[in-house]
């Protein structure tokens, strides 16, 4: 019979600074083969959640597992990929050479064709001689990323990977995520604050709040989870709002100048509504609220 | 089910070493200290020669004070029997080979802080569960670069004396006990390395912290030195120092690794 064991298993993970408790009785699960988003607010603890499964500080309790083995597990911690706050270069040496040490370290037979490979598939191949002080902010986090990926880890421990990158960078990496977890027995942690792109690729998400895991669910149950609202545009924005006030209980105006009606309703309903009322509708469509409102919501203590 | 690769000891040993060899090679800093240690006594010999009779006067006292050069090569090494230490200024007493042991510690902070300012300390502890590995990798290569500086005093001495025609006269002692002697100061060179590690390893990326400790511990100890290395040195010496050396690495180097189980790596 197979048995399922996961990539990341934490149980009552703590850990304090002092009188400040960063981690406290946290538990997580990330499935073999999972882009599990790992999302909170700043200083809510994802970092040093991250640190201690890479083993960078001590735990203050609890335990974590790493693909069924204890995390202290020499032979288990060989096979992670890591990129947490800043990529660890020295900066006078050249990204090839920097590259190429940590190659070394994880002993890589054919290192120089690995390390050709990880440049190539974060578009950095170009600029492997140029020293890594001189590299853009967003040069240095994809060296970072390619970084994390020499050795074809088993399991990527990523902190805020998309920070500092252009547009095309974000989609190589979306690229590059997917493609890595395709066979099923790779996984991904990944904390981000852009949650848009997040939610590109995401298969699971855990939402960490004063140390304490509050939600984790699949993207399809967030899928589920979320609400679908109607947006609409009319010839009179300030009177529609007034007069959708008065009869539905959440109405909004959003960044896009669209009226959103979260309450339970059709299109039908509203456009009637309205022409009774003598305005005219000029837009209207069904969404779904998003990540990020999803995450707000939560925050300030919604469902 | 993951497939986990299994490494043996050496094999995990082999590849940090390359690590830290390939990093001393790309390193300024290493290149300065070789430099120095090679010079240092070059020119020291050679000017000290020079100035040898030259009358000093102290501009408030008027008190005169002849400056005596070296008057055989191997006094920058150790103390020639019934003789006295280079020059016999108090100074130049203190710029023989025996600085070196002093001097490796800058070299030791620096690779150490820079592994923790520079992140690679994350990259590195991720993957290698073992903080014993780094410590003996660090020992290792402290090891190699004291034991580098040492050759190399030793031929910058030999060749400023040639410069300035000194007499290579041992004495009375044999060249197996200078080369005793030389082996000696190798032998000890760990007990100073793994002091000098296991301080930089608790201050991280307190490159100053690293420094100050270093020295201080190491001025400890450094007194020792040319009682325990003296130029007549025998088997006997060889022997403790490599005892010693072995004694200190294996001691600190342990107090070292519990030092990174119990503090953060970041």
């Amino acid at each position: 019979m197979a048995v399922n064991i996961n990539a990341i298993e934490i149980k009552g993970l703590s850990k304090s600074f002092g009188a400040k408790q960063a981690v406290c009785g946290l538990d997580m699960t990330v499935p073999m083969g999972a882009i599990y988003g790992f999302i909170g607010e700043n200083g809510s603890g994802k970092s040093t959640t991250q640190k201690m499964i890479c083993g960078l500080i001590p735990t203050g309790g609890g335990s974590i597992r790493l693909y069924g083995k204890d995390y202290t597990d020499p032979d288990v911690r060989s096979t992670l990929g890591v990129l947490i706050e800043a990529p660890g270069c020295f900066p006078g040496l050249t990204v090839w050479d920097n590259m190429m040490l940590q190659a070394a370290n994880l002993s890589i037979p054919n290192a120089e064709d690995e390390v050709i490979r990880v440049l190539k598939t974060v578009r950095m191949e170009g600029a492997a001689g140029n020293k890594y002080k001189n590299c853009s902010l967003g040069m240095k986090q994809r060296v970072g990323i390619a970084m994390a990926l020499l050795g074809d880890p088993t399991l990527l421990i990523l902190d805020e990977p998309l920070n500092g990158l252009d547009a095309d960078g974000m989609r190589i990496m979306r690229e590059v995520f997917t493609d890595i977890i395709k066979d099923g027995k790779r996984s991904i942690l990944v904390s981000s604050h852009l949650l848009g792109e997040l939610q590109k690729v995401a298969t699971h998400y855990g939402i960490i709040r004063h140390g304490r895991m509050i939600r984790e669910m699949t993207a399809a149950e967030l899928d589920a989870s979320c609400r679908t609202y109607v947006a609409l545009r009319t010839g009179e924005m300030n009177r529609s709002k007034m007069l959708l006030g008065c009869r539905y209980a959440r109405v909004e105006e959003d960044e896009a100048g669209y009226i959103r009606v979260y309450d339970r309703t059709t299109p039908e309903d509203l456009v009637t509504y309205l022409y009774q009322n003598g305005i005219c509708v000029t837009e209207i469509r069904t969404d779904k609220i998003g990540l990020e409102e999803y995450y707000i919501d939560l925050m300030n203590g919604g469902k | 089910m993951v497939k986990c690769k299994k490494r043996t000891f050496a094999q995990r040993l082999r590849s940090m070493l390359k690590v830290d060899f390939r990093r001393m090679c790309k390193s300024r800093l290493f290149y300065i200290l070789l430099a120095c240690a090679l010079l240092m006594p070059v020119l020291m010999t050679v000017m000290m020669t020079m100035m040898d009779g030259s009358v000093s006067v102290d501009p408030q006292t008027g008190v005169e004070t002849i400056l005596h050069g070296p008057e055989n090569a191997w006094q920058n090494i150790g103390t020639l029997p019934g003789g006295e230490a280079m020059g016999g200024t108090e100074v130049f007493a203190m710029c023989n080979i025996n600085m070196i042991f002093m001097l490796v510690a800058v070299f030791i902070c620096l690779f150490i802080s820079d592994d923790f300012r520079s992140g690679y300390a994350k990259n590195l502890f991720t993957v290698r569960a073992q903080k014993g590995d780094y410590i003996a990798a660090k020992i290792v290569a402290g090891f190699v670069c004291g034991a580098l500086m040492l050759v190399l005093y030793f031929a910058g001495t030999v060749l400023g004396s040639a410069i300035s025609g000194l007499s290579f006269d041992l004495h009375g002692l044999t060249a197996a006990n200078l080369v005793l002697c030389m082996l000696a100061k190798i032998c000890l060179m760990p007990v100073f390395i793994s002091i000098f590690v296991l301080v930089s390893v608790a201050a991280k990326q307190k490159a100053w912290l690293c420094l100050c400790g270093s020295l201080g511990a190491g001025m400890l100890l450094f007194m020792m030195v040319p009682m325990i290395t003296p130029l007549g040195s025998t088997v006997m010496n060889v022997g403790l120092c490599l005892a010693g050396g072995l004694l200190f690495a294996a001691g600190l180097g342990a107090a070292g690794k519990t030092v990174l189980m119990k503090t953060s790596l970041v």
